[in-house]
């Protein structure tokens, strides 16, 4: 069954509301983000809380819930 | 698979004064171009750095020279306008530990939940506004890597990069402007009742 949850842009305060299926990545919900937000998704880490999602993982491997609040968190390299 | 974005709501950016030119200087870490541009617009400055702030990236850059290696972290606060104009406060600053050499440095995986912890910790709600690291003896530039980054995560108007070399004890502020990473004008701000900051 389908869910849906808030994510917001840590960067700007912004936030948007996406539908997500049981069996979508994390890494696919970093893209859709980013993509919406004009990012380079690779650049970025999503949070629930103080736990760190792991890209590979699937939304219902992390568990993520109906109205789960996600926070998109760049991850910078620098050089 | 492919996601689906069902509403989405922009940030309201707040009105609020700056900080008064008499609670604002320079920094005694600034290169000659920075101290350059911040006296041009110092009663318009794009960016304001909250003196603790500035002393904690200060302090870890400091202890990343000692143990030879770079150091990064988060620029926290907020974007805000005042008489049509914008700008961004740092309040404060996040960090973890870091996957870091010489010449290379950016968050150990590890250390993430640690800075979750820090951001939940903040008594404001935040905004990155930009991140600073360090170029422990090669002087203030953005790299190709560091040029990277800000394309990648930090290309909105009010998004800054921040570079200190301890070694040399320099800093340097930097933004994109149409696809350049160009110098950014900062000041160094402290709150009311706080001592005269001499950085
Ligand atoms: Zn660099």
């Amino acid at each position: 069954m389908e869910i849906e949850v808030t994510i917001r842009n840590a960067e700007n305060g912004s936030v948007l509301n996406m539908e997500l299926d049981p069996n979508t990545t994390i890494e696919d919900v970093i893209e859709g983000a980013a993509e919406f937000w004009h990012k380079e998704a690779g650049a970025y880490v999503l949070r629930r809380g103080k736990k760190l999602l792991k890209g590979q993982s699937t939304v219902a491997d992390a568990g993520l819930k109906n109205e789960d609040v996600l926070e998109l968190i760049p991850d910078p390299e620098g050089g | 698979m492919p996601t689906k974005i069902t509403s989405w709501s922009e940030y309201q950016v707040r009105e609020r004064p700056p900080p008064p030119p008499e609670r604002v200087s320079s920094h005694r870490w600034f290169t000659e171009d920075m101290d350059h541009i911040y006296r041009e617009v110092r009663d318009e400055l794009p960016l304001y750095v909250q003196r603790t702030a500035e002393e904690k990236m200060r302090n870890h850059s400091l202890a990343g020279m000692r143990a030879s290696h770079e150091v990064m972290g988060l620029l926290l606060g907020g974007r805000f306008t005042w008489q049509g104009r914008e700008y961004a406060l740092v309040r404060d600053v996040a960090t973890t530990e870091l996957e870091a050499s010489e010449y290379h440095v950016r968050f150990h995986e590890d250390g993430m939940e640690g800075l979750f912890e820090s951001l939940d910790d903040l008594d404001f709600v935040y905004s990155i506004v930009g991140w600073y690291h360090s170029h422990p003896g090669i002087g203030c530039f953005m790299s190709d890597t560091d040029v990277r980054t800000q394309e990648g995560s930090f290309n909105s108007p009010h998004h800054s990069a921040l570079v200190l070399d301890p070694v040399r004890r320099e800093m340097e502020a930097y933004h994109m402007v149409e696809g350049n990473v160009v110098l950014r004008a900062l000041g160094i701000y402290w709150d009311l009742h706080q001592d005269p900051y001499r950085g």
